[in-house]
């Protein structure tokens, strides 16, 4: 499965690509994590928040191909695509194994996945770099087998998703 | 230097080892320390609150790598509405896994937050192995380091630490299945029912 999650609505969202899901994080009501732990020794792979978050994660962990669109707060994901990525941890077991010389979660039915981000707002270049190692850290407990960063500014988004798009339909 | 505003971070502050990390770290600083939580709405509270003080410890764990949408929603306020007298900012996060470095990128976002907002940033202390830790003999290690890291912020020395529990990373994985599993078992849940592959199914 293809599938772009995106924290705000996109134009491209409005016209019929089959071979692709949108969510768009922003029309959803998402709570934050509150680090219960319950996905993992109470109901586990499933969140206890049953909220929209829900509906999410498993369509993250199905994916093959994925791009994540998220605006950049100080080097990191801004507030809307970080709350969901911390909702995220159902798709992973409490049990920890060695993964690239480090200890890591292991991951539940999740596929292995190419990754796009792309980066949006006004970026310095110091936030660049942070950001670029985040996602460099995130592959590692998002099972992304290659991924590749772009930035850009918040009124180049729809252009750079619209390339994404007719790589992944060529 | 005067005060230090401890304000912790964790979604679930009120039973969080970030509070018994603040709660060691006030043991071990011979200044006066006011311990804050987070909450979603007493942002302004907070931010009014640092005017008092010469220093900030923020005290959180590592959430998907960085920091935790509770300590970036109160930066996104703190940015806003900034006290007049900027406090030195010092660090103290704590993460899962056994590697304090997994911890770099959120010290470096921190680091960042203080030299655009005009904080002089202080000390920092990576605790690896922080769910586990406390509850071990390894505490000993642990509470050495925060006296070391508490004492670098009041002499104004400041530097980076690090601590974990110092066994291999097959103990730590063999030692985390066990608390896992007994997690699991207290809320009747089976370590093979904790090992589902299945996702909302
Ligand atoms: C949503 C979520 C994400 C987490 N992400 C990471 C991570 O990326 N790396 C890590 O080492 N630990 C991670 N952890 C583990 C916490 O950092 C660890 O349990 C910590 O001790 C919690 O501290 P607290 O009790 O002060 O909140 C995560 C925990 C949760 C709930």
């Amino acid at each position: 499965m293809n599938l772009i999650v995106s924290d705000r609505n996109l134009a491209v969202f409005q016209e019929n690509h089959p071979s692709i899901k949108f969510v768009d994080l922003s029309i959803l009501n998402i709570a934050n994590c509150v680090g219960c732990f319950g996905c993992w020794t109470k109901t586990p792979g499933k969140c206890v928040i049953r909220d929209d978050a829900v509906k999410v994660y498993p369509l993250i962990a199905a994916s093959e191909q994925i791009l994540y669109v998220s605006k950049i707060k100080y080097g990191g994901y801004d507030t809307i695509m970080k709350t969901m990525l911390e909702r995220n941890i159902p798709v992973q077991q409490a049990f920890i194994r060695l993964f690239q010389g480090e200890t890591h979660h292991v991951q539940r039915n999740v596929a292995a996945k190419k990754a796009v981000i792309i980066g949006y707002g006004d970026i310095s270049a110091e936030e660049q770099k942070i950001f670029c190692r985040l996602v460099e850290r995130n592959a590692k407990n998002m099972s992304f087998e290659s991924y590749s960063v772009k930035f850009v500014s918040e009124n180049e988004v729809e252009d750079a998703v619209r390339n994404e798009v007719a790589i992944w339909e060529k | 230097m005067g005060k230090i505003m401890m304000i912790n971070a964790s979604p679930r502050a009120p039973k969080s080892n970030s509070k018994e990390y603040a709660k060691l770290f006030a043991q071990y600083f011979s200044s006066e320390t006011e311990y804050c939580e987070v909450k979603k709405s007493n942002h302004l509270m907070l931010c009014q609150k640092t005017e008092n003080f010469s220093d900030i410890l923020f005290v959180f764990p590592l959430y998907a790598d960085s920091l935790p949408v509770t300590l970036l929603n109160f930066l996104k306020t703190l940015e806003v509405n900034p006290p007049q007298r900027k406090p030195t900012i010092s660090v103290l996060v704590n993460c899962g896994f056994i590697e304090p470095e997994q911890n770099n990128i959120a010290v470096e976002m921190l680091r960042l937050y203080c030299t655009t907002n005009g904080y002089p940033f202080g000390s920092v202390l990576k605790i690896g192995s922080g769910e586990a830790i406390l509850t071990t003999p390894f505490r000993i290690f642990l509470k050495a380091k925060i006296k070391k890291f508490a004492a670098s912020i009041k002499t104004q020395k400041y530097d980076t630490f690090q601590v974990t529990m110092p066994i291999s990373k097959k103990m730590f994985i063999r030692a985390s299945d066990v608390y896992w599993e007994k997690y699991g078992k207290k809320n009747g849940v089976t370590k093979e029912e904790m090992k589902t592959m299945k996702i909302e199914e």
